[in-house]
């Protein structure tokens, strides 16, 4: 639990690091998802939750506890009297007064202090009922709340103006970066990105072997940085899918019914949230894209050597266009304009590690095309050999041994055909054979069910004329289910799984 | 089928009719030197059969009717002064001389009493006042809870259900079975007619040979692996015990006896797996109406039987 809270935080700061980067629809989305995320189990008991499945509050539980008090509290005992239940005498007083003391009956005075004793730890502890109650008060609220922001005008605008705040503080942010941590303009990214491909294997090859559910987080926040440095959007239904896997994710194994349907009601709720808060967001993302189209088309030009200067006016309507976009009305800042010189900075810095990744690709390809059209044949041929491998062991000395590959052998066929009784012992088989084989062959088959078996667990020699019998039963399957396949089950038991060697 | 087992079944079934199933678990759990408990309504002939066994396998029988005022010292038995020698003396109790001992309403004896005959049951021997009494051998209990008027009574606790090799359950006997079980009794006793055709000497003999049959490693590795998927079930809090998994290659081992083969198979396995381990294991709470068995059936065909191992995807994948 504390876990899935962590990762849930980590991927809530990311998005929302994201999203101050960069404003487009990708980062909103994820933004959306993660903010939403936490509704899910509370969607789950709001819709799908069968009546009323809060336990009802428990009664304060009436709790007897006499050795809290003073002995010498006189109030509440009396003097035996003939006829008092003896459960209920005082046996402690009784022996410190010398008389028989009797308690009295708990009516009048204990109830009070008694049930003040029992609410005490109970406000502090806090029956699970009631925290949740609150959690989905709270929740509610806030939803409603959420609700409003979007759905009254001068709300919804103005949040949008806020966001746009947001993003400029983040802009400035970026500019200081800029200027504060200057990087030589002909720096070769080969080794980072190498190292870091290398950090990301690891990282991914680790949660795979630790089995977590933290992978899942890993591949959004993958996405998300990727987008963030290529500035290139997702669009929102790809966000939605990631969303989805996540929250896949993230649920309890195994899947029940309630469970999907809650994790469908959330991904709708997604989906509804996207489209409902940022209207208009394809401009963005067409902004966006057109950059990253832009420098790719300067990286190929560096690569030819055409370099042609990009005239100042061009850069610049962009730049104000992308700015008009996310600032709704607002004029250009002039402290925008490290884009600009960043853009100049790439145009200087590109051709060398460019050319060398072109050489490796071309490399790769031409590795690629001479091994490619081979791989089929080698994939084959290796199943083959092993299928011959598995046909040794028939003629084996052992016989048991040999009997049990036959037998299996048998199996295999009845298994590739689809007519196999799946996970069930060899000697319930008889029940599930095919129709229209030849007459008896039920019997024979068990037959051959149970030499398989005294092969397979006992100790005992088995005899040649075993193995024949069971042999002959390989035969029998072979030619009737061969007669039966059509060409694609011909021609899969020849080269898929290569038991019809022929 | 083992002949002489089959003889005795044939005895057992002139008094009880149309249970053969139960009658071959009960010798099962015989055959691996276990109890059993079992868990019925009154009046369907747990007494009856516990009497047509013991004589039908030639064992002495004691019957003990639980209430809440059977003492531990009623069960082991306990010494007295003898004043004639100054000494103590030991007067068994009912277990010290029994080979099979019906333990009736089990669920109505007093925890302490309960916890002396599972004590009992489990080191066959008892200890009264610092001197130990080894029980007969072969000591067997057949111990029946009753599901109806459960008001006083202690259900043994689930720890304790452990200690019985199989828990079964002989349920109303259909129409046709009644019909014959009221027409066999019309005059005679039918009780009498059963002879004994097994010896308790033939009955030990019969525990060391099925001690000796061989369960290949195959075998074993798919006993543990039920019980350990049973283990990390979704649906179990707790799964099946070492000591299920042991009871399970015992009775596996008695089933292919029975069968008369001198090895184990998954199939022996298969054919054992619930009524050995559906008490052993402990429901969650919220199991959509899904039931112990249910749970074990789906481990069986999730589980990959040692005949499909490795095989389940093809015969090349091994």
């Amino acid at each position: 639990m504390r876990k899935r809270t962590l990762c849930y935080i980590i991927g809530l700061m990311l998005a929302l690091c994201l999203y101050f980067f960069e404003n487009n629809t990708g980062t909103r989305a994820v933004l959306c998802c993660m903010l939403l995320f936490p509704l899910l189990p509370f969607l789950r008991k709001m819709f799908l939750s069968p009546g009323p499945a809060e336990a009802p509050m428990q009664q304060p539980v009436t709790v007897r506890n006499f050795s809290c008090r003073e002995a010498e509290d006189s109030s509440d005992v009396r003097a035996y009297q003939q006829g008092d239940p003896v459960n209920r005498m005082h046996w402690k007083l009784s022996a410190k007064r010398n008389e028989l003391l009797i308690r009295k009956p708990d009516s009048e005075t204990v109830p009070e202090e008694i049930s003040a004793k029992a609410a005490a730890p109970q406000g502090e502890i806090g029956t699970e009922s009631i925290r949740k109650k609150r959690i989905l008060i709270c929740l509610s609220a806030m939803v409603l709340l959420l609700g409003c922001l979007f759905l009254i005008p001068a709300a919804r605008y103005g949040a949008q103006a806020l966001c746009n705040r947001l993003f400029d503080a983040s802009e400035q942010v970026n500019a200081y970066l800029y200027d504060r941590f200057p990087v030589p303009a002909d720096q070769s990214v080969l080794l980072a990105s190498v190292l870091l491909l290398l950090m990301l294997l690891l990282l991914i090859t680790i949660t795979l072997l630790s089995g977590s559910r933290l992978l899942a987080f890993f591949i959004a926040a993958g996405c998300a940085v990727f987008q963030m440095y290529f500035g290139l959007a997702f669009r929102s239904w790809l966000c939605i899918a990631l969303f989805a896997l996540l929250a896949l994710w993230m649920l309890s194994r195994p899947l029940s019914r309630r469970n999907a349907l809650s994790l469908l009601a959330a991904i709708l709720a997604v989906a509804l949230a996207i489209t409902l808060i940022y209207p208009g967001v394809d401009a963005a993302t067409e902004a966006a894209s057109e950059r990253v189209r832009d420098s790719l088309s300067r990286m190929s030009q560096q690569i030819t050597g055409t370099v042609r200067e990009v005239p100042e006016g061009e850069n610049e309507t962009r730049h104000t266009h992308t700015q008009s976009l996310t600032e709704g009305e607002g004029e250009a800042d002039p402290e925008k304009e490290y884009r600009l010189e960043t853009v100049e900075e790439e145009q200087i810095s590109m051709p060398e590690w460019v050319s060398y990744l072109k050489i490796a690709l071309l490399l790769l390809a031409a590795v690629l095309l001479l091994v490619l059209p081979f791989l089929p044949f080698l994939w084959l041929n290796a199943r083959r050999k092993k299928a011959q491998e598995a046909r040794k062991a028939f003629a084996s000395a052992n016989v048991s041994e040999a009997i049990c590959a036959i037998f299996r052998h048998v199996t295999a066929w009845l298994d590739a055909m689809g007519l196999g009784a799946g996970n069930l012992p060899y000697r319930n088989w008889a029940g599930y054979l095919p129709e229209g084989m030849q007459p008896g062959y039920d019997e024979r088959f068990s037959q051959c069910a149970a030499l398989f078996e005294e092969a397979a667990y006992s100790d005992h020699e088995m005899r040649e004329d075993q193995r024949q019998e069971v042999l002959s039963l390989l035969d029998e399957t072979e030619q009737a289910l061969l007669a039966r396949a059509d060409w694609k089950q011909k021609l899969r038991l020849r080269y898929g799984d290569c038991l019809w060697i022929g | 089928m083992h002949r002489e087992l089959e003889r005795v079944i044939t005895e057992i079934e002139k008094v009880i009719a149309g249970k053969r199933e139960v009658i071959e678990k009960i010798l099962l759990a015989l055959l691996a030197d276990g109890h059993i408990l079992l868990d019925d309504k009154p009046g369907v002939g747990k007494t009856t059969l516990a009497v047509a066994l013991s004589r039908a396998v030639g064992l002495d029988y004691r019957r003990v009717q639980f209430t809440p005022d059977v003492l531990p010292s009623d069960l082991v038995g306990f010494s007295m002064y003898d004043p004639k020698t100054g000494d103590f003396r030991y007067h068994p109790g009912a277990l010290s001389n029994a080979n099979l001992v019906l333990g009736d309403e089990i669920n109505r004896a007093s925890s302490k009493t309960q916890s002396a005959l599972l004590e009992a049951m489990e080191e066959r021997q008892a200890t009264v006042d610092g001197v130990t009494y080894p029980l007969q051998k072969p000591f067997i209990v057949i111990a029946t809870q009753n599901s109806v008027g459960t008001a006083g009574t202690q259900f043994l606790p689930f720890s304790q259900m452990d200690r019985f090799l199989v828990r079964l359950s002989l349920g109303y006997p259909g129409h046709e079975a009644q019909m014959e079980m009221l027409r066999g009794r019309q005059g005679k006793e039918p009780m009498e007619a059963v002879e004994s055709v097994l010896t308790r000497d033939g009955l030990l003999a019969m525990q060391q040979e099925v001690r000796s049959v061989t369960a290949k490693d195959a075998v074993l590795d798919y006993i543990s692996r039920l019980t350990i998927a049973s283990r990390s079930h979704a649906l179990l809090e707790v799964g099946i015990s070492p000591r299920g998994a042991l009871f399970l290659d015992r009775t596996a081992k008695a089933k292919a006896f029975m069968d008369g083969r001198d090895y184990v198979t998954g199939a022996d396995v298969q054919a054992v797996f619930k009524d050995v381990c559906a008490h052993r294991v402990l429901m969650k709470e919220n199991t959509d109406g899904k039931t112990a068995e249910d749970v074990l059936s789906e481990l069986l065909k999730t589980v990959e039987n040692p005949d499909r191992q490795g095989f389940l995807n093809g015969i090349f994948k091994k």
